[in-house]
């Protein structure tokens, strides 16, 4: 068979159980009505309306930042340039502010907390206000939500205080436990001491939600191992089944699901470990972007 | 069956009148004469078909989409127009957005001075439990960096005794509470039911045992320590009952630099 023919075959065979559809307008109507109705029913309620009623945009009017009219067409250039570079300004350092206060109010606590400075490109360990890590942020990634929020100036409103670790997803675990049953004898016990440390060398994804709807997925810039890769693959399922299943839930209490802002960065293996490992349940984050 | 039906059935109809005309012709090529209208059934059929194929593909699509939803919202974000109403400030005064420019610069110096003061004067030690390191540190810059062993994360059980400890370095803050020379180790039960041993009483001699854990020890409360260690060749591995042990040269300089309430950090 020359592949002309075979693709012919394979369309015949893909189109084969609508040909009923053939002369037939009643039933096209009600096809193409069937086939539209469940899509376009999924997709306004979880794409264009989340987008168009995001929490994010309803946010309190702040005291510099206020939604009024643009000045009028015959203002200087200069004007207008001056103002948009100080509205700039001013946007960065609410956001600085916003960020420093969070640092300051997770310093009170006493368990380790994640402080996320996209624009220093770094992620630190802190407990009690005091860096104890410090790693280097190599690649990231976020949601154009934010870039939507910081173009309107709210986003430090967002930032103003600690987010909170609600659940994890990751592809190692938090701690390797042994278990150990006590020799009876020393002998026993003797035999035991001989017995090889287990080498990790698990790779380190993980995805942590935080409240107000912050998402923070971290990945080792280090290609995975075959391994590594089949468990990623099994972690990415569950990541979207999660979400799947959280916007299902939210239609089923009559709630429009809302879009997470998502930030995705890229450390070592060995500081995504380090920075899994150490992280309490409950963990406080500060966010700088 | 009824007799009516039996009739019907017997005589021809109105179809089977023209039937013998194409009745060897195949049924796809078989021409549609104005005599075919009554075949309304199969018209039904075939819109409940449509139904079902477009209901089957319909819902298929919609989980596609519900499953996509983040990346159409992504999209969506991606192509909206920004708010025309972006950036703007509450006056048109430039001397007025300037002072409150300068008021929040202000702001977020005196914020940042806040932060640093956070940052212990007196040095202070690090302990990364992930890869088995420790630093020195004084004002935030690090003076010496050095291996240790941290907590095994070894569950023993002694179903003799129906008892467990977990050898686990806790994470947190803690403070030098005490600093020995030459320190004897008391031990504790599970270092007999490790070894298959007997449990002495408390303050037994053979709970004692002088030399184990090197020059210097540094409590951080809770029996736990900071100590040498006899086994050197397994420093930078995770295989302590929760102290943490050091080499003889990186014990002399923690002993050395931290004191009776200095910060130990531990993550």
């Amino acid at each position: 068979m020359t592949r002309q023919n075979f693709g012919v075959a394979l369309l015949n065979r893909l189109v084969k159980p609508f040909r009923f559809l053939r002369q037939n307008r009643k039933g096209k109507i009600i096809f193409f009505l069937a086939l539209i109705i469940f899509p376009l029913f999924v997709f306004i309620v979880t794409v264009v309306l989340p987008v168009a009623g995001n929490p994010f945009e309803a946010a309190a009017e702040d005291e510099a930042f206020e939604n009024s009219e643009a000045l009028p067409d015959s203002t200087p250039a200069e004007i207008v340039t001056g103002r948009r570079e100080l509205a700039q300004k001013m946007a960065a350092l609410e956001i600085d502010q916003a960020f420093l206060q969070t640092r300051l109010e997770l310093s009170k606590e006493d368990s380790i907390c994640l402080i996320v400075d996209l624009l220093d490109s770094t992620a630190n360990l802190e407990v009690k206000g005091v860096p104890m890590r410090r790693c280097k942020i190599l690649r990231y990634r976020s949601s154009g939500l934010a870039r939507r929020l910081r173009g309107q100036g709210r986003l430090h409103q967002w930032l103003a205080t600690p987010f909170v670790l609600q659940e994890q997803l990751a592809t190692l675990p938090k701690a390797t436990i042994r278990i150990k049953e006590a020799p009876k004898d020393t002998i026993e016990a003797n035999e035991s001491k001989g017995e090889d440390l287990p080498i990790e060398q698990r790779d380190a994804e993980f995805t942590l939600h935080f409240d107000r709807n912050l998402t923070l997925s971290v990945e080792q810039i280090q290609p995975p191992s075959f391994s590594g890769r089949l468990r990623e693959f099994w972690y990415d399922v569950r990541r979207n089944f999660n979400e799947a299943r959280d916007a299902v839930t939210a239609l089923m209490h009559l709630q429009l699901p809302q879009h997470r802002m998502w930030i995705e960065i890229e450390l070592s293996r060995e500081d995504a470990k380090a920075i899994y490992r150490a992280l309490p349940t409950r963990a406080g984050l500060a966010l700088r972007l | 069956m009824s007799e009516e039906l039996k009739n019907s059935a017997a005589q021809p109809s109105a179809l089977s009148e023209v039937s013998p005309n194409n009745e060897n012709i195949p049924e796809a090529d078989r021409p549609v004469t104005a005599l075919e209208e009554p075949q309304a059934p199969p018209a039904r059929s075939a819109a409940g078909k449509a139904l079902l194929v477009g209901v089957s593909l319909g819902l298929f699509l919609a989980l596609l989409t519900l499953w996509l939803a983040p990346v159409w919202r992504e999209w969506m974000f991606a192509i909206l127009p920004e708010s025309k109403f972006a950036l703007q400030l509450r006056t048109t005064d430039i001397k007025q957005l300037q002072k409150e420019a300068q008021r929040l610069e202000k702001r977020v110096a005196g914020l940042q001075k806040k932060h640093a003061a956070i940052t212990p004067r007196l040095p202070y030690l690090i302990v990364d439990t992930s890869e088995n390191r420790i630093q020195v540190m004084k004002a935030g810059e690090q003076l010496h960096e050095g291996v240790c062993s941290t907590g095994s994360y070894v569950l023993l059980r002694s179903a003799a005794q129906q008892r467990q400890w977990m050898f686990v370095t806790p994470r947190g803050m803690y403070q030098i509470r005490g600093k020995r020379v030459n320190p004897v180790w008391a031990k504790p039960d599970w270092a007999f039911i490790e070894e298959g041993l007997p449990v002495p009483p408390l303050g037994s001699p053979e709970r004692f045992e002088a030399g184990v854990l090197g020059e210097y020890a540094l409590e951080l409360g809770d029996g736990y320590l900071i100590h040498g260690t006899l086994y050197k060749r397994m420093l930078g591995m995770p295989v302590t009952h929760g102290c943490v042990r050091l080499g003889d040269e990186d014990l002399r300089i923690v002993y050395k630099n931290l004191q009776i309430g200095s910060k130990v950090f531990i993550y």
